[in-house]
């Protein structure tokens, strides 16, 4: 597993990358994000929602009541313009922090 | 069978937020809760243990209440001013003003009503827009998470501008006009400005505040509709 300082860390990376596919409410995107991670990422109902405000308060993301398939109304969230441009320079800044990682991992093993 | 809207309500009841944004963060978080029990209903654990599995997911809802208070409040407020108050209030005074402009081209004259020795203008066209223009500033506040005072306020920005300008314009005539050698009379600087208030700013803004009222109400009603726990 990994720490949860890490993993605060990536939370807003993964929240706009899987919305990035599509709106999703959120148990779907708590859901999708752990299947899509192996279990690594796993978001609880309270790590989850004060996350979303946040990113929904900076203009990154935005929910609208939507109705399920089923006849549910759940509050589906979706990447705005603000949301799409932060998540290209995020994912930059994360691959060169687990690249170095790695780097450094395979020369202190090697 | 555990009723999730009330268990949220009870537990997050301190949640420092407007009505209709702590409701719908209850009718959120509920339904989130409901669809994890199910899920794990599904994969066949007996109720009780799918029940205190749901529960697992919060470990202490103070904690949880202040990180969704902390949450929503985070947006930067001077960035949250500009969209729900200046950028709507601006742009109702910008297009009323256009279409004010424009109805003077046009050359279509104002009616005039005589009150206490003085005639007040109406631009009867100009009045019809405002309802819609106040209902615009109004709807864009509110889009922007605007509270309803908020809204309203934009909605009748272009009035509170010319209050505004009102309010400066007279102390300013008042000094200038002396320097300049002209006597000042006080009945008539106070009649300009009744008549003036009334044909510029009380109508428009009661027909600006009209349209923006209306929008709100609407509004609500709507979110109301979609949030079923929203009572």
């Amino acid at each position: 597993m990994i720490g949860s300082g890490i993993k605060r860390g990536t939370a807003e990376l993964a929240i706009l990358s899987v919305l990035e596919e599509g709106p999703l409410h959120g148990y779907e995107m708590a859901r999708r994000i752990e299947a899509q991670t192996k279990g690594a990422l796993r978001f609880t109902l309270a790590a989850l929602y004060p996350m979303l405000y946040r990113m929904e308060q900076r203009g990154w993301i935005r929910g609208s009541w939507e109705t399920s398939s089923n006849g549910r109304r759940r509050r589906c969230y979706r990447l705005t313009p603000a949301g799409k441009k932060k998540l290209s320079p995020l994912r930059k800044e994360w691959a060169e922090l687990f690249g170095a990682l790695k780097r450094l991992t395979k020369v202190a093993h090697g | 069978m555990v009723d999730w809207q009330k268990l949220v309500r009870q537990r997050l009841s301190n949640l420092a937020l407007e009505g209709a944004e702590k409701d719908e963060v209850h009718a959120e978080l509920a339904a989130h809760l409901e669809e994890s029990y199910e899920a794990f209903c599904r994969e066949g654990l007996p109720e009780k243990e799918a029940v205190h599995r749901t529960f697992e997911q919060v470990a202490d809802w103070r904690d949880l209440q202040r990180r969704i208070f902390i949450a929503k409040r985070s947006g930067h407020p001077m960035q949250k001013r500009v969209h729900q108050l200046w950028i709507p209030g601006f742009l109702t005074m910008a297009l009323s003003i256009v279409f004010l402009v424009t109805l003077q081209k046009l050359k279509i004259k104002a009616r005039m009503v005589s009150w206490r020795d003085s005639d007040i203008f109406f631009f009867a066209p100009w009045l019809v827009s405002l309802p819609f223009l106040g209902a615009l500033g109004a709807y864009i506040s509110s889009r922007a998470g605007g509270s309803r005072g908020t809204a309203l306020l934009a909605s009748i920005f272009p009035a509170l501008a010319l209050t505004l300008t009102f309010l400066l314009m007279f102390p300013i005539d008042m000094i200038i006009e002396p320097i300049i050698g002209r006597q000042v009379d006080f009945s008539i600087v106070a009649t300009v400005l009744l008549r003036d208030g009334i044909g510029w700013i009380l109508v428009p803004g009661a027909a600006l505040l009209s349209g923006g009222s209306l929008v709100h109400l609407w509004l609500s009603q709507r979110s109301r509709s979609q949030n079923p726990a929203i009572s």
